[in-house]
C-alpha cells in the first residue's frame, strides 16, 4: 500500500487547492488524447478529434475532463485508502470501459506535466515526485479490481 | 520518423535550450533522481546525494548529447552510434528507465515555458526523445 509523509499530503492538497479543476480536467484528457493519439480509441463517440486544436477544442472533451479531475480530488482527500476510494471505479473501467490500466498511467503522466506548466518554478522536485506518487498510486488502484 | 514541421518544431524548442545545457541538465537529473530514486544506481559515481557541481557537470553532457541528435534528426543512428555502443555495452541501463527520464524532461520544459508548453511541442518533444531513447537502446541484443 501507498504512503504518504505529511510532508507529501500537504504538498499535495496545498497545490490542489490552487488548480482549476474544470480548465485543468479538459486539458488533461486533451493532451493525453493529441500526444498519445492511441487513447482516442475509447472515445469514438466524441466527434471531431481530427487534429490537436479540434481536440484540445472538443466540448465532449473539455466536460469529460472535468469528470476525470473531479473524481482525482477523491483521492487527494482519500490518500490513505486510494484501494477503497477507487474500488467502484475500478470495477467500472474493468468491466463496463474495458480501459487498459496503462492509460491510467499515461494520464496521470500527462496531469503532472500539466501541474508544472501551471506553477513553473513553484513545481518542485519535490513536489513533483509527491504527485508522480499520487498518480502512480491512484493507477494502481484504478487497477486493482481488474480480472 | 519525424515530418518537416515536427523538426522544425524540435528545433524551435531547442533554441530555447541551447546554451543552457548545464543547469537544465542539472534539473532534468535532480528530478529524476528525486522522482525515481532506483535510477540512482545507474550513478554510483555521483554518490547518494549528488551535489550541485556534480549535477551541472553530468547534466551538460546529456543534454549536449540531446543537441547532437537535435542537429542529426535525419540520420539519428550514426549520429548516436558512439552513444548507443555506450549504453548497450558498458552502461547497460534498463530500457524501463528512458521513459521516465522523458518524463522528467517535458516536466523541466512545462516548467520553464508554462503557458507557452503547448500540447503541439508536447507531443513532438514526446516523440523525438521516444525516438532517441530506441536508437540508445537499439544494440542491447
Amino acid at each position: 500500500m501507498v504512503h504518504f509523509t505529511a510532508e507529501e499530503k500537504a504538498a499535495i492538497t496545498g497545490l490542489w487547492g490552487k488548480v482549476n479543476v474544470e480548465e485543468a480536467g479538459g486539458e488533461a484528457l486533451g493532451r493525453l488524447l493529441v500526444v498519445y493519439p492511441w487513447t482516442q480509441r475509447f472515445f469514438d463517440s466524441f466527434g471531431n478529434l481530427s487534429s490537436p486544436s479540434a481536440i484540445m477544442g472538443n466540448p465532449k472533451v473539455k466536460a469529460h475532463g472535468k469528470k476525470v479531475l473531479t473524481s482525482f480530488g477523491d483521492a487527494v482527500k482519500n490518500m490513505d485508502n486510494l484501494k477503497g476510494a477507487f474500488a467502484k471505479l475500478s470495477e467500472l473501467h474493468c468491466d463496463k470501459l474495458h480501459v487498459d490500466p496503462e492509460n491510467f498511467r499515461l494520464l496521470g503522466n500527462v496531469m503532472v506535466i500539466i501541474l508544472a506548466s501551471h506553477f513553473g518554478r513553484e513545481f518542485t522536485p519535490e513536489l513533483q515526485a509527491a504527485w508522480q506518487k499520487l498518480v502512480a498510486g491512484v493507477a494502481t488502484a484504478l487497477a486493482h479490481k481488474y480480472h | 520518423m519525424l515530418s518537416a514541421q515536427e523538426r522544425a518544431q524540435v528545433a524551435q524548442v531547442w533554441d530555447l535550450i541551447a546554451g543552457h545545457e548545464a543547469p537544465f541538465g542539472a534539473e532534468l537529473l535532480l528530478r529524476l533522481f528525486t522522482v525515481y530514486p532506483s535510477t540512482k544506481t545507474y550513478f554510483k559515481h555521483l554518490g547518494d546525494r549528488p551535489d550541485e557541481v556534480q549535477l551541472l557537470s553530468h547534466g551538460q553532457r546529456v543534454l549536449e548529447a540531446v543537441g547532437v541528435a537535435v542537429r542529426h534528426m535525419d540520420n539519428l543512428r550514426a549520429a548516436l552510434s558512439p552513444l548507443a555502443d555506450l549504453h548497450a555495452h558498458v552502461l547497460r541501463v534498463d530500457p524501463t528507465n528512458f521513459p521516465l527520464l522523458i518524463q522528467c524532461f517535458q516536466v523541466v520544459l512545462a516548467s520553464h515555458l508554462q503557458g507557452e508548453f503547448t500540447v503541439e511541442m508536447q507531443v513532438v518533444w514526446d516523440k523525438f526523445l521516444t525516438g532517441l531513447a530506441v536508437v540508445l537502446t537499439e544494440k542491447y541484443h
